[in-house]
């Protein structure tokens, strides 16, 4: 279907613990499109994060290569890489990380604002409008449920128009209304905003609505599955 | 005790840097304190001179002003008492290469002829057989007879020998007097009081290094005062770890209390933990004052020196006592100022437990409460600031500048919001500048506090700056109406205030007939006892002082029927000083006791006067010489003649007087050397001040260190967000520059505060002098940058901690 975005060729990674190396990590490759959901799934500890924190290149591998948008992360300066994060890498986390001190709006703003780009309100807005909370654009992170916190977080994500949107057990601390709700928010996210979605999962909600189901366990791919 | 190991000895050891940070900042609370108040001992507590302990005993001693007739002497030998009387000469002789050195008379029946000179004193001569010494003007070489086995560096002549040195036949200083041990000692008192004219003191003999005591305490006390403010700067930065500790570890606490932990126990907990930071930065601090005390001794002899009186430093001795008194304070600082915080712990309920911890704590600070409380301080402290002295210390003055310091730490909450939401639209521009806000405000307490903190040293800086300052250039425009002469003539020799070693006798009649001198008007200093305390009786020629000098009254006195009154009668000015210690105005009378008999003077007027606090009382030569016939005058002023080359006559004078060991000084270098002595002697409260400067930089530090480490999260998803590690220092940096900003305001505002009670009650209360207020703004602008530049460099290691910190790490470390 489209280009890959994202691309792992024979990825490994692995901790020093001590005296010996545990490789967490072996010989991955996958790849994620332009408008497609990517789901990892397997057991806790299997190394799903770790093979995202790679995909969002906030981590390099021991081996092997991850190239985002073409271009490997490991060649890239420290300044590439923030820039690779500012324009084409968004991330949701399982709890929710907003900026307690900041307000909602400010939040979804935050990464434009960082980047240094121009009417980041509005944008942000707009975002926020698209997951429903325009209404608390003024309010502060703990007054918002966990549900709409997550919601935030995506808009948050989106607000730069990434290529790539990292997430890392989005539902895993919201209950199954919510969840719903932002499985179909990232979905629409894919569609809508053409962003390629890499996301670990244990449920199986979230893993229903992915184009492909990568399967993990013990480091290593165990099966691809397409829709 | 577990708990205490796992809960708060644990955390403090993973923080090290901060623990260390937070002990050393109390560790120089400490020590300033004990470093002053070992200096302060050594520097001035060694009055009692060295030749009083070489004559061993004394019960009672002898005194007069401008000396006692040798004749009084046959009179109390001939007491039919078992008594003996050990007569004394003091003087200061001027040894070649080595500087004065006292030179005492003594009655050495049987000892070998020529100078006994003292073992400290005998090494830096290097064994020759004769020395040559200078006094009152004259050179005398003289033959070493022996060598005394005593500390200390002075020289022994024998009483008739010191007689013809020092130019005062017939006249003894001091007669020192032993009891014998069977008679009944106040007949003997009361028999030797009646053998000696009504002028001369009888007293024991620590009645004179009480009355040095009594006339150094205000000085002391006013460094000791000084010296508590680097303790108090430190107890905020307890209040404000302990109150980290206490919101970091919110979750623990009430788990604690869900599992049965009594609150006195929780309380408990974290006084431990101040008292942990109190007690091993005090040991440090009482190791480090020891240290720091030998620096400070210097400058604090010198300050003595220069305001009042010989001053030898004697030897540091750090007792047990100080050590435990040192470690004590260190202990109560730190429990009193850790008393909040534990409170607040003791507070957390066991529901608590399920919440998140110190992310989502909100500060509990009410901005509106602090302000209304400030106000109620700051009315209390204008009150405070009205009050009399009492006992001689600014007690009020002091009180209202605690005061003070109490309001504007509870206007700085106010102060953060309100200085936040002026700079918004300014700041939301920069990224960083909206993060830094929002962090600063967030953590409102804490932000509060070290801002308070930062203020209180700064306000100190400014305060104490502004003090000196105006007291400067009030002596500079007071020396401009003192010194209207254009030359000033005096022995050579350094002397210390208080002391007036006298011209020779021949130099008068050489300076009367300078050629180009308008007038000459000599001046004759004696020390004065009155009223248990020391001063100067001084005596000039009024008639000269009117005609060419400006001496400057208080308002409301007309100087030149003032300066008229005084020839030929018993009226006397008395400086400021003196009038406000002894409660003196135009018109009361005193009595004090000159040659044979006791004199009672009018006082004709008040004049403004800066070069001492112990005051001096003024008379009519021609009423001096009256009483004190043969008095030696000390210096002389010389006024040229219209016309006159001053630089010619100045050659002339010294030329002319080249034998006499006087200096001959042109009114600029006099004034010159003026400033310098009083810039010498506030060395020591610049050193005071950036010690605190030091400890609330180290506050600063300490601070924002524990922001970076309390938000790492928080650092972490920014950098996940797209902020680069360089935009994170700058954040980091950013809320430094904010924090200085903020402290540098209210210090400023404090610091103007307290710089109007340091001039015009506390220094008014303490010295006795008015002093013109001024600000030195482009300094203070100064020091103020630099102070802001340190703040941000405080800010550095901080802001690297957060631009290391690994993302990946602190996002997903639960
Ligand atoms: N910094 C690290 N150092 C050493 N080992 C690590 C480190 N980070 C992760 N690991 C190990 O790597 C393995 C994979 O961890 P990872 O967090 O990727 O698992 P996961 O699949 O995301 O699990 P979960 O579903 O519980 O989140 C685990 O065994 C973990 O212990
Ligand atoms: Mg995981």
């Amino acid at each position: 279907m489209g280009t890959p975005r994202l691309e792992l060729s024979g990825v490994s990674k692995s901790y020093e613990s001590g005296e010996q190396s545990v490789e967490v990590l072996h010989e991955v490759s996958l790849c994620a499109e332009a408008g497609t959901v990517t789901a990892l799934v397997g057991r806790s500890g299997c190394g799903k994060s770790t093979l995202l924190n790679l995909a969002g290149a906030m981590d390099f591998p021991t081996a092997g290569e991850v190239r985002i948008d073409g271009r490997s992360t490991a060649s890239l300066s420290d300044g590439e890489l923030t820039a690779l994060r500012r324009e084409r890498v968004g991330f949701v986390f399982q709890a929710f990380q907003l900026l307690p001190t900041l307000t909602v709006l400010e939040n979804v703003e935050l990464p434009l604002l960082l980047a240094g780009a121009a009417k980041t309100a509005a944008t942000a807005m707009d975002r926020l409008r698209w997951v429903g909370l325009e209404e608390k654009a003024a309010s502060m992170p703990y007054q918002l449920s966990g549900g709409q916190a997550q919601r935030v977080a995506v808009a948050r994500a989106l607000v730069h128009s990434p290529l790539l949107l990292i997430a890392d057990e989005p539902t895993g601390n919201l209950d199954e209304a919510s969840g719903e709700q932002v499985l179909s928010l990232l979905r629409e996210a894919a569609t809508r905003y053409g962003a390629a979605i890499l996301m670990a999962t244990h449920s199986a909600e979230a893993a229903a609505i992915a184009e492909v189901r990568v399967r993990m366990r013990d480091g290593r791919i165990q099966a691809i599955e397409r829709q | 005790m577990k708990l205490l190991r796992t809960l708060i000895l644990r955390p403090l050891r993973r923080d090290l840097l901060r623990t260390a940070l937070t002990i050393l900042a109390v560790a120089l609370g400490v020590a300033v304190v004990v470093a002053i108040d070992l200096a302060g001992d050594a520097a001035t507590g060694s009055f009692r001179s060295s030749m009083q302990t070489l004559t061993g005993k004394t019960d009672l001693e002898v005194i007069a002003t401008g000396g006692i007739d040798e004749r009084k002497l046959a009179a109390l030998v001939a007491l039919p008492f078992d008594v003996h009387f050990a007569p004394l000469m003091e003087a200061q002789a001027i040894v070649a290469g080595i500087g004065a050195v006292p030179l005492y008379g003594a009655d050495l029946a049987g000892a070998p002829e020529g100078l006994a000179v003292s073992k400290g004193l005998a090494g830096r001569l290097g064994g020759g057989k004769s020395v040559t010494l200078e006094i009152a003007g004259r050179t005398h070489a003289l033959a070493v007879g022996q060598t005394l086995d005593s500390g200390g560096e002075f020289l022994v002549l024998d009483l008739a020998e010191a007689q013809r040195v020092m130019g005062r036949y017939g006249k003894l200083d001091r007669i020192d007097i032993t009891v014998g041990a069977k008679e009944d000692f106040a007949r003997v008192e009361a028999a030797i009081r009646g053998a000696l004219p009504v002028s001369a003191l009888l007293e024991k003999p620590g009645a004179r290094s009480e009355e040095n005591q009594r006339m150094l305490r205000a000085f002391r006390w006013n460094l000791r005062v000084l010296s508590y403010i680097s303790l108090v700067v430190g107890a905020f930065l307890i209040y404000n770890t302990i109150s980290v500790s206490v919101v970091r570890r919110r979750a623990e606490i009430g788990i604690l209390r869900a599992m049965g932990a009594a609150r006195s126990t929780v309380m408990g907990l974290f006084l431990a933990e101040a008292l942990l930071f109190g007690v091993v930065g005090a040991a440090l601090g009482v190791a480090l004052g020891r240290i720091l005390a030998g620096g400070a001794v210097r400058l604090i002899a010198d300050t003595v020196n220069a305001l009042y009186t010989t001053s030898r430093p004697a030897a540091l001795e750090l007792t047990a006592g100080e050590v435990c008194a040192g470690i004590v304070m260190g202990a109560m600082v730190a429990l009193g100022s850790a008393l909040g915080p534990a409170r607040e712990a003791m507070d957390v309920a066991p529901v608590e437990a399920m919440s998140r911890g110190a992310r989502e704590h909100r500060a509990r600070l009410s901005w509106r409460r602090g302000l209304v409380w400030a106000a109620v301080l700051a009315g209390l402290a204008l009150g405070a600031s009205q009050a009399e002295a009492t006992g001689g210390y600014p007690v009020g003055g002091y009180v209202a500048a605690l005061l003070a310091i109490g309001a504007a730490a509870l206007a700085a909450p106010a102060l953060v919001l309100g200085v936040n939401r002026i700079t918004k639209p300014l700041v939301r521009r920069q990224v960083y500048g909206l993060l830094a806000g929002r962090s600063l405000t967030a953590s409102l307490g804490r932000t509060s506090v070290i801002v308070a903190a930062l203020a209180t040293a700064i306000a100190m800086m400014a305060s104490v700056g502004i003090m000196v300052a105006s007291f400067r250039e009030t002596v500079a425009l007071w020396l401009d109406t003192q010194l209207r002469a254009d030359l000033y003539v005096k022995p050579a020799g350094q002397s210390a205030a208080g002391e007036y070693p006298a011209l020779a006798g021949e130099v008068q009649g050489l300076l009367r007939a300078t050629y180009g001198a308008a007038a000459v008007d000599f001046f004759h200093g004696v020390p004065l006892h009155f009223r248990g305390e020391r001063a100067t009786l001084g005596a000039g020629d009024m008639e000269v002082v009117r005609r060419y000098g400006r001496l400057l009254f208080l308002a409301g006195q007309d100087r030149d029927a003032i300066l008229r009154s005084l020839p030929g009668r018993d009226r006397a000015l008395v400086s400021e000083p003196f009038a406000n210690k002894h409660h003196l105005r135009a018109g009361d009378r005193v009595t004090i006791p000159m040659g044979e008999q006791v004199v009672t003077l009018t006082i004709a007027g008040v004049y403004y006067e800066y070069s001492s606090s112990q005051g001096y009382l003024i008379v009519d030569r021609s009423t001096l010489l009256k009483y004190l016939p043969g008095q030696a005058a000390t210096n002389a002023a010389i006024y040229l003649a219209k016309g006159a080359d001053r630089e010619a006559v100045l050659r002339d004078v010294q030329l002319r007087t080249a034998a006499y060991g006087v200096t001959v000084s042109p009114n600029q270098v006099l004034r010159k050397s003026a400033i310098e002595i009083f810039d010498r002697t506030f060395a020591i409260t610049w050193a005071l001040e950036a010690v605190a400067i030091v400890v609330a930089m180290l506050g600063a530090a300490n601070s924002l260190l524990a922001l970076v480490l309390d938000r790492r999260r928080e650092l972490g998803i920014l950098r996940y967000l797209g902020a680069s590690a360089a935009q994170v220092r700058g954040m980091i940096l950013t809320e430094a520059a904010f924090l200085g900003l903020l402290a540098i305001l209210l210090g400023l505002a404090l610091g103007f505060a307290l710089s109007l009670l340091l001039v015009f009650v506390v220094n008014k209360q303490s010295f006795g002098w008015t002093i013109q207020f001024h600000a030195p703004w482009g300094l203070l602008g100064a020091a103020l940058c630099a102070v802001w530049f340190v703040t941000v460099v405080a800010g550095l290691y901080p802001a690297r901690v957060a631009a290391r910190l690994e993302p990946v790490d602190v996002v997903h470390e639960e």
